[in-house]
C-alpha cells in the first residue's frame, strides 16, 4: 500500500508542478526515481516532525500541494498541534500519509503503534481521514485528493494486502457494501480489517443460517448515511471491527451518527483493540487474534449473544 | 558590546512621534477588553513599523495583482499582536476594520492574530514556535516559484525555548535561504522573569550562526538601525539573523522589564490612563 501510495504520489507529481513530495528521514531508497527527475518536487528532510508540518504548511500556502510521509504516529503525536493550528485552522491542502497504522510495527512497541490515531485526527475541523483497506482503494483516493482544498491524513496498512475493490473507483471515499442487503449479521470496519471480515463472512455463510453483510469506510469523516441505512435497520446485530482503541474510532462516529439519525445503537457491539499500551510484540497477526480482530475472533464475535 | 549594555542602549534610546502615536493608540484601544499583552506588544512596535512603513512592498491591497508579490510577514510570537494591529491601522492597511473593540466577542481581532478574521494577517499564531517552520516553508516555495519576495518572522526570546524554532533555523540553512529574514525580538524577559532566570539563551549570536545564519545584532528601538538591517540586501547565501535589543514594556516607565506587564487582565481604565502619561518621549 505504501509503495503504490508513494508511486502514485511520482505520477501526480509528473502531471502537476504543484505537487511535492516531503519526506522526514526515509529509508536510503525512497522515491529515488522521483528524486532524480524532479528534484525541485521532493524533499527529504530531517527528523523533526514539528517543522515538518509548519514547513508544508508553508508550502501549501503558496499554492504547492505536499505530500507528506513519516510514521503515523509521529504525525498525530509528536506534531499533533501543527496539524490542527498550522494546516486545519488554516484549511490547507496537504496530505498526511501516515505508515505503519495500527499494529503494524507491532513488534517495536507501544512507541511506534498506531492505535488512537482516529481518535486524535478526527478530533481536528476540516482535516480529513482516511483508512482504505487495498491498493487500488489508496491509489484512487491519492487521485482524488488533487483537487481537494482540505488537509487529509491518510492511514496506511502494512502492504501485501488482498485487493478487494475495484482499480478505478469514482468515489472511492464512499462506503463499500458486501454481503447480503437484508444481511442478519451486519459488520462495520475500516482500513484493512475489511480483510479479516470477509473472511469472517465466508465462514459464517459456510456454517450459519444467519445472513451476513459488511461495510468498509475508507473515509471516517464527512460519513455518507443513506446508502447503508436501511441495511442498518435491518440487520438484528451490528459488529464495528477497528484496529484501533476503543475510544474516539468508528464505533464512537458510528453512534453519533446514528443516535443522531434517531436509530437503536443498542444492537451494535464493538471489537476493538484495548485501552492499552501494549507490551507484547510479535506481528501485526499475532495482536488482531489476541485481541479478536482476525477472522475467526469477528465469527466468535457474531455468533455470541 | 555585551548585551546588559546592548539594554541599556535599548532603554535609553528616544521615541519618534510616529512611536508615541502608536503606543497611544495601543493603550487606547486594551482600554473595552481591560487586557491585553502589552510589554511584548511594545517591544516589537519599531521592528513592525518600520518593517510595514519603509521595508516590506505589495501590501496595500489585498485584492491587487501585486499581492501575491508581496513579502511575507510573519509574527510568531502572536501575542504581541496590538503591536502588528497599530501599525496596520495605522497605514491604512485594515480595510476598515474596527480596531477599538479588540477581543470583544464581535471582534475581528483577538488577542492572538488570525489571518481568516483579517486578510492582511498572514498567518495565525499563538501558540509559540510555529512561525518559523511556516516561514521556512514560505521561503522555499518563493525559491521553487522563482519570485524574488521575502520572508520575515519576528519570534521572542522566551519563545526560542522552543525547539521547533531550531529544527526550522537548521532547515533554513540546508536550503540556503538567503530571502528569510529572522528577527529575534530579545527584550530579555518571559512570562516568569528574566531570561535568564529561566532559560538562558545566550550567547544568541553565536547560537544563530552555528545554525549558518548570517547574523546582526541591532537596538530594536532605533528606528535608524532597523531600516539599515532590513533594507539592505542580505549579499550572502545563508537566511539572516537581526537580534534586535529591545525592552519590554518599552516606552512605558512602569511597564519596562516587567513581567506584570506580560500579559494582564481586569486593567481598569484609570490604570490605561496612568500609564498613557508615563508615555517617555
Amino acid at each position: 500500500m505504501r509503495q503504490t501510495a508513494l508511486q502514485t504520489v511520482y505520477e501526480l507529481a509528473k502531471q502537476d508542478s504543484r505537487v511535492v513530495f516531503v519526506g522526514s528521514d526515509l529509508g536510503a531508497g525512497t522515491l529515488k526515481e522521483m528524486r532524480e527527475e524532479l528534484p525541485s518536487q521532493f524533499f527529504m528532510e530531517g527528523i523533526s516532525e514539528q517543522y515538518l508540518v509548519g514547513f508544508v504548511a508553508g508550502l501549501a500556502k503558496e499554492g504547492f500541494i505536499p505530500y507528506v510521509n513519516t510514521i503515523a504516529n509521529f504525525f498525530t503525536r509528536r506534531a499533533f498541534e501543527q496539524i490542527a493550528m498550522d494546516l486545519a485552522l488554516h484549511n490547507l491542502p496537504v496530505r498526511l500519509l501516515a505508515s505503519g497504522g495500527g499494529m503494524v510495527y507491532a513488534p517495536l512497541g507501544p512507541t511506534h503503534t498506531a492505535v488512537d490515531d482516529f481518535a486524535l485526527m478526527t478530533s481536528v475541523p476540516k482535516l480529513r481521514v482516511f483508512s482504505p483497506g487495498d491498493a487500488n482503494e489508496m491509489r484512487e483516493l491519492l487521485v482524488h485528493s488533487l483537487n481537494d482544498p482540505h488537509p487529509w491524513y491518510i492511514r496506511f496498512g502494512k502492504g501485501g494486502e488482498p485487493i478487494f475493490s475495484p482499480s478505478e473507483q469514482p468515489q472511492p471515499n464512499k462506503p463499500k457494501l458486501f454481503g447480503d442487503p437484508r444481511a442478519e449479521i451486519l459488520f462495520l470496519t475500516t482500513g484493512i480489517l475489511i480483510h479479516e471480515v470477509l473472511e469472517a463472512m465466508k465462514e459464517l455463510n459456510k456454517s450459519s443460517n444467519n445472513t451476513v453483510g459488511a461495510i468498509h469506510f475508507s473515509e471516517l469523516t464527512n460519513v455518507e448515511f443513506e446508502a447503508w441505512a436501511g441495511r442498518y435497520q435491518t440487520a438484528r446485530k451490528v459488529i464495528v471491527a477497528e484496529e484501533h482503541i476503543p475510544q474516539g474510532g468508528l464505533f464512537s462516529i458510528m453512534l453519533r451518527l446514528l443516535h443522531g439519525n434517531n436509530l437503536d445503537t443498542r444492537k451494535m457491539v464493538q471489537s476493538s483493540l484495548p485501552f492499552a499500551y501494549l507490551h507484547n510484540y510479535g506481528s501485526q497477526r499475532d495482536h488482531l487474534s489476541a485481541h479478536g480482530l482476525d477472522s475467526i475472533g469477528l465469527v466468535h464475535r457474531a455468533r455470541v449473544q | 558590546m555585551n548585551y546588559l549594555n546592548r539594554h541599556t542602549k535599548a532603554l535609553e534610546v528616544g521615541l519618534s512621534t510616529d512611536s508615541v502615536r502608536l503606543r497611544k493608540r495601543l493603550l487606547e484601544i486594551t482600554k473595552n477588553a481591560g487586557r491585553g499583552h502589552i510589554g511584548p506588544a511594545l517591544s516589537i512596535i519599531e521592528i513592525v513599523d518600520v518593517l510595514y512603513r519603509h521595508v516590506m512592498v505589495n501590501l496595500e491591497d489585498t485584492q491587487s495583482k501585486e499581492w501575491s508579490r508581496r513579502d511575507r510577514f510573519l509574527l510568531s510570537k502572536g501575542h504581541g499582536c496590538l503591536g502588528l494591529y497599530v501599525v496596520l491601522e495605522d497605514l491604512g492597511l485594515l480595510d476598515g476594520m474596527d480596531l477599538s473593540n479588540f477581543c470583544s466577542y464581535e471582534s475581528n481581532f483577538g488577542g492572538h492574530p488570525e489571518s481568516s478574521t483579517v486578510p492582511v494577517i498572514e498567518f495565525s499564531t499563538g501558540s509559540l514556535g510555529h512561525g518559523m517552520p511556516v516561514a521556512v516553508g514560505l521561503a522555499v516555495a518563493a525559491k521553487l516559484k522563482k519570485e524574488s519576495w521575502r520572508v520575515f518572522v519576528v519570534v521572542g526570546d522566551g519563545e526560542l525555548n522552543e525547539g521547533s524554532n531550531w529544527e526550522a533555523a537548521a532547515h533554513a540553512c540546508k536550503h540556503n535561504l538567503d530571502n528569510l529574514v529572522v528577527i529575534v525580538d530579545y527584550n530579555n524577559m518571559q512570562a516568569s522573569g528574566e531570561i535568564s532566570d529561566v532559560l538562558e539563551m545566550y550567547p544568541i549570536r553565536e547560537k544563530w550562526e552555528a545554525f549558518g545564519f548570517k547574523t546582526i545584532e541591532i537596538n530594536g528601538h532605533d528606528r535608524k538601525e532597523l531600516k539599515r538591517a532590513l533594507i539592505t540586501s542580505n549579499s550572502s547565501s545563508s537566511p539572516l539573523c537581526i537580534v534586535a535589543y529591545t525592552v519590554k514594556g518599552k516606552g512605558i516607565k512602569k511597564a519596562e522589564n516587567s513581567s506584570v506587564w506580560h500579559h494582564k487582565a481586569k486593567i481598569s481604565a484609570e490604570e490605561i490612563n496612568a500609564l498613557t502619561s508615563d508615555l517617555t518621549i
